[in-house]
């Protein structure tokens, strides 16, 4: 048998049956995992509180039962297969922002880039069943958030969460998002959003406390709402009925301290009922994504920050040509007003069509969007 | 008695040599025409019966037969009515046998004898051959365009008959008017602005690109249009001698010289029918106005109002430079080498600046569509033109005048005939490497453009065939096409409106 490394012990031992978060604290703390896992299989002497762990009745044959349908060898397998990367608690890799948290998973799995948690953070959640103006403004917010380089954490559930998702990916070279599930990472729940898991694991990270293979059962969901929680600086609410999920995820936050905000909806809307009541508690608005800017300190108005343009900036004579454009011109009109030859000019209209800045219909070229004033 | 005298018929534009034979005999009195002669031919029996009375001589009761050989092949129109006279007059020994020969006859006769010209006299002429051609004096100057000295001219069957018996001399042949080649009237110098739609011209000219002017109306497009015949040099040989007998074929008045030298302009409207503009009738086989414009321009204004059969019956023609007039008794082969010059407004409404134009997405797509995909693809050059505004009317320098283009013309088409042994319009796809090589900043924008969808194949082809013209233009003449050439090139080939697909073919 060739030496498994710790980790590998650790992903087994999350996925023990009747294991818990608290369990699962008290048997990696101050323990190296293999050490826990050796005092389960008997092959070390328990000490201390997983002594008391083992007087739990039928504790002790359930785990080594399941210890022997799962031996590390293949939990660790599955990982490498899926290249899950697995966090413990108290290692250089664990999750910054999870440190020092009151509930901290004692084993986090995680598929992706981690470098994504060294950025700015906004929760972004709401209702599974959200109508056509939720899932509007979640997308938007998502998009602008990205495209502000702000990393949207969220569940990947159907709704709002995946629509904010779907924004964030939808700006090329955005802040990538973090996903945070309930499931193991191998198991992809609900089913149509395969897609959306590779996406965000690829361009982003994903994060897991269950190790592969494990279902999304009910009670996961509201551990994975508090690692949401934990992960954001910023939550926000888009729709959430009065008693959804949503709103555990945002006591979780008021727990630590994350400022919450959220979108209000219709009165007669029953997916904005939630988010309402949040507004009526207090809690700060959002109406887009510079509402949150601001409340990250990232305020884009007052700051004159340049909304984010992957354009190259239009130099010299190009951007002489891009300012005679702001209103439509034909190219006769360009070369008599910039006062050089025709060739020079297509040349210079060339560059900017290329690089998307004007736009030629019927000889008429108009500027797209708005040029930044700084050059 | 018996009796065959030379002549000839037109199909299409082409003159068919007709041996007319007469034969008097005795029997019950008759006058019958055989030989596929048409309605207008066989009331020749009516014209040439009272044109032998009115001119002094008589009417036999014999029965008289005459024969158009080729029998099998259709004869049309009234220029063979002078052959039939004098083999009637042969025939009945009123005129000795033999004082026809060496000669070939072409005319209409007046009931009072009098000779008139018709359609097609210089085909008619040079299908004669050898012989010497009889004609009107009022065809003189056509048929002096192939017979030269040695036509000859008459006024009256009387007349024609007195100098073939020798009994007077042959007239002399009109007075040629002393030409004065004016060069076509429009000059470009009065264009004002339009810096991008003259240099437009000034390439079609030169590379024989076929062109399509996009504007609202009143922006300048037939002007334009009009300008371009200036800019052609005159019509080589060869061309001016088939323009001349498409234009003779077709009853169009000659110029003073009787050679079509000049290239021609032809306009026709917009609600013209297929036949008129392609050619055909049902059995003269008519030249239509494009090869009428063979050698010169084509001008169709609002081209989507043309129908729609119209312009697809001008793919073919475009392609090949003849039109094929296949009917069931006859086909004829009509050259129709031509420039075709286009104009069309953006919409209905006529458009504008981006935001001025009235018209829905449905309305501007269904007027677009109207100008077919695969006709829209053979414009080298689409070219936007706008109403001047005042700036331009105002700052913009004075063009530059006709007969300095026309040179600037003259030796880009000399440099392009040197090198290609074409026009740069016809340079074959394969040869373009070769005559036409990239450098690496062109290719790149070219490869941009096909990636973005706006350029098909066949538009890839065209660009570079147009950035060849726009280098051959360059007082330096470069062998390589740079990023300049290939950019003004694309600048001239307007994106219509993002519905056909955002594609510019």
């Amino acid at each position: 048998m060739t030496a498994l490394p710790s980790a590998a012990y650790a992903a087994t031992l999350a996925g023990l049956d009747r294991m818990t978060h608290a369990r699962l604290t008290a048997l990696v703390a101050g323990n190296d995992p293999l050490h826990a896992f050796s005092m389960i299989t008997g092959e070390a002497p328990p000490s201390g509180i997983v002594a008391r762990l083992f007087d739990i009745e039928g504790l002790l044959p359930a785990w080594r039962a399941s210890i022997a349908r799962r031996p590390p060898e293949a939990v660790w397998d599955a990982c490498v297969r899926h290249g899950i990367e697995v966090l413990v608690r108290g290692s250089d890799e664990y999750p910054a922002p999870l440190r020092a948290d009151p509930a901290p998973p004692a084993v986090l799995f995680a598929r992706g880039s981690l470098a994504c948690l060294d950025g700015r953070r906004v929760g972004v959640i709401g209702t599974r069943n959200a109508t056509g103006a939720g899932r509007q403004t979640a997308t938007s917010m998502g998009h602008d958030l990205a495209g502000s380089g702000v990393h949207v954490v969220s569940g990947l559930a159907r709704g709002i969460d995946g629509c904010s998702h779907r924004g964030a990916l939808a700006v090329l070279d955005g802040a990538p998002p973090i996903g945070v599930v309930a499931s193991g990472l191998d198991v992809v729940y609900p089913r149509e959003h395969a897609g959306l898991w590779d996406a965000v694991a690829e361009r982003g990270v994903l994060f897991s406390e269950a190790p592969p293979g494990t279902a999304p059962e009910a009670f996961r969901f509201p551990l994975r709402n508090r690692i949401i929680a934990a992960l954001s600086e910023v939550l926000v609410v888009v729709e959430s009925r009065e008693r959804g999920g949503s709103l555990l995820t945002v006591g979780e936050a008021e727990l630590r301290n994350v400022t919450v905000m959220a979108v209000p909806g219709s009165v007669h809307n029953r997916a904005a009922r939630g988010t309402n009541d949040l507004v009526r508690d207090g809690c700060l608005v959002a109406t887009d994504a510079r509402d949150v800017l601001v409340a990250l300190g990232l305020d884009s108005r007052r700051a004159g920050r340049a909304a984010y343009d992957p354009r190259p900036q239009p130099t010299g004579a190009d951007r002489a040509m891009l300012e005679l454009c702001a209103e439509p011109r034909t190219l006769d009109q360009l070369t008599l007003l910039a006062g050089r030859s025709s060739v020079e000019c297509a040349m210079s209209l060339a560059r900017l069509e290329l690089h998307g800045w004007v736009h030629q219909i019927n000889g008429w070229f108009e500027t797209i969007g708005t040029p930044s004033s700084a050059s | 008695m018996f009796a065959a005298i030379p002549s000839a018929a037109l199909l299409g534009v082409e003159g068919h040599r007709v041996t007319v034979e007469v034969h008097a005999a005795g029997g019950l009195p008759g006058f019958t025409v055989v030989g596929l002669p048409d309605e207008v031919c066989r009331e020749a029996r009516d014209r040439v019966r009272a044109a032998i009375l009115s001119s002094g001589f008589g009417w036999s009761n014999k029965r008289m037969t005459v024969n158009l050989a080729p029998s099998s092949q259709r004869k049309v129109g009234s220029g063979l009515d002078l052959a039939i006279a004098l083999g009637v007059l042969v025939a009945d020994e009123q005129v000795p046998a033999g004082c026809t020969d060496g000669h070939g006859f072409v005319g209409e006769l007046g009931l009072d004898g009098s000779l008139r010209s018709v359609p097609g006299t210089v085909s008619l002429v040079a299908a004669l051959g050898r012989v010497r051609p009889v004609v009107p004096t009022a065809s003189h100057r056509e048929a002096a365009v192939v017979g030269g000295d040695r036509v000859r001219v008459g006024d009256s069957l009387r007349g024609v008959v007195d100098c073939l018996l020798g009994e007077q001399p042959w007239p002399d042949p009109p007075d040629v008017p002393v030409v004065v080649d004016v060069g076509g009237s429009a000059d470009l110098a009065d264009v004002r602005g339009q810096i991008l739609a003259r240099q437009a011209l000034e390439i079609a000219a030169s590379g024989g690109h076929h062109l399509l002017f996009v504007g609202p109306p009143g922006s300048g497009k037939t002007m334009l249009a009009q300008r371009l015949c200036g800019l052609l040099p005159p019509l080589e040989p060869e061309t001016a001698l088939a323009a001349t007998m498409v234009h003779s074929a077709a009853a169009v008045s000659l110029p003073p010289g009787g050679l079509v030298t000049r290239a021609p302009f032809r306009a026709p409207h917009h609600t013209s029918s297929i036949v008129a503009l392609v050619g055909g009738g049902t059995a003269a086989l008519r030249p239509g106005e494009i090869s009428l414009a063979h050698g010169g321009v084509l001008f169709m204004d609002e081209l989507g109002e043309f129908s729609p059969s119209v312009l697809d019956g001008l793919r073919q023609p475009l392609e090949e430079g003849v039109v094929r007039v296949a009917r069931a008794r006859a086909a004829a082969t009509l050259p129709a080498r031509f420039l075709l010059v286009a104009a069309t407004n953006p919409c209905p409404c006529g458009g504008g600046a981006p935001g001025a134009c009235q018209c829905d997405d449905g309305a501007r797509a269904r007027y677009l569509r109207r100008l077919s995909g695969p006709l829209l693809d053979r414009f080298d050059l689409r070219v936007p033109v706008h109403r001047p505004d005042i700036d331009e009317l105002l700052l913009g320098s004075p063009g530059e005048d006709t007969a300095t283009v026309a040179r600037r013309v003259e030796q880009a088409r000399d440099i392009a005939l040197l090198r290609n042994g074409c026009l740069n319009g016809a340079i074959p796809a394969p040869l373009l490497d070769t005559v036409a090589p990239l450098d690496a900043a062109a290719k790149r924008m070219l490869r941009h453009e096909l990636e973005r969808d706006r350029l098909t194949g066949r538009g890839y082809h065209r660009v570079r065939r147009v950035a060849r013209t726009i280098a051959d233009l360059d007082p330096h003449v470069p062998e390589v096409i740079t990023e300049g050439h290939v950019v003004m090139a694309l600048q001239f080939r307007v994106r219509l409106a993002p519905m056909i697909g955002g594609r510019a073919a």
